[in-house]
């Protein structure tokens, strides 16, 4: 339609959940916290739309690869796939 | 030495004196060059998120040592050789630790598990009783509200 695009429809500060948060870690062995930062096909989530902070991206990358490496997360697919 | 962490998947079809074997030596390993394993924990089986070598199933073992790189190599050359480690994964996770260190760390990991078997023991006490726990917290928690 016409008119002007509108500028942020939705916007809502992105907190980065690990800064907000200082109890949680980022451990390749904690599952349970990684599985909210890779998609269902076992992809990680791009910055953008989680919102952590460079710093705890980069951790939260490296921790994702170890898990798995070790076969605790998929490297494609659901965990039944 | 540097600390380092390691996990290591089984096959799952291994009896316990194979697998009790295998921890054995990379053990040993460790200890032949004047490491001290501070945590040494049996998982047990997992579900793998993916197979591996047509396994869908593993034993998980994790242990965390202080050691020389050379035990680190030794001990992957050795999974690397047996058929029946699937994988297998070392971290370092300091640069250098001291024997002390390590001491202090073998503490508080005979601590940690203390608690949790206390928790686990706890836990069962309460499930036989979980009826009459659950009614009694009910009650306390509509007072609390009014």
């Amino acid at each position: 339609m016409a008119g002007r695009p509108q500028k942020k429809l939705f916007s809502r500060k992105k907190v980065c959940r690990f800064c907000a948060d200082k109890e949680v870690e980022i451990n390749y062995k904690d599952v349970k916290t990684l599985r909210n930062f890779v998609s269902e096909r076992g992809k990680i989530i791009p910055r953008r739309i989680v919102g952590t902070c460079a710093t705890h991206q980069r951790q939260l990358c490296e921790a994702i690869k170890q898990a798995r490496h070790i076969a605790l997360l998929p490297y494609s697919g659901s965990s039944q796939g | 030495m540097r600390r380092y962490e390691m996990i290591f998947i089984l096959r799952p079809s291994l009896g316990e004196d194979e697998i009790n074997n295998i921890v054995d030596y990379s053990k040993q390993i460790i200890l032949d060059e004047n490491g001290i394993i501070i945590d040494l924990n049996k998982w047990g089986m997992k579900k793998l998120a993916y197979p591996i070598k047509k396994e869908m199933q593993g034993y998980y073992v994790y242990c965390e040592y202080a050691g020389t790189p050379a035990a680190v190599s030794e001990i992957e050359r050795k999974f690397r050789i047996d058929d029946a480690v699937l994988k297998y994964l070392t971290i370092k996770t300091a640069e250098s630790i001291t024997e002390e260190e390590a001491q202090l760390a073998i503490g508080e990991t005979e601590a940690r598990n203390a608690a949790a078997q206390e928790a686990a023991q706890a836990e069962t006490d309460d499930d036989s009783d979980e009826d009459a726990d659950d009614e009694n917290s009910d009650a306390t928690e509509t007072e609390e509200d009014n």
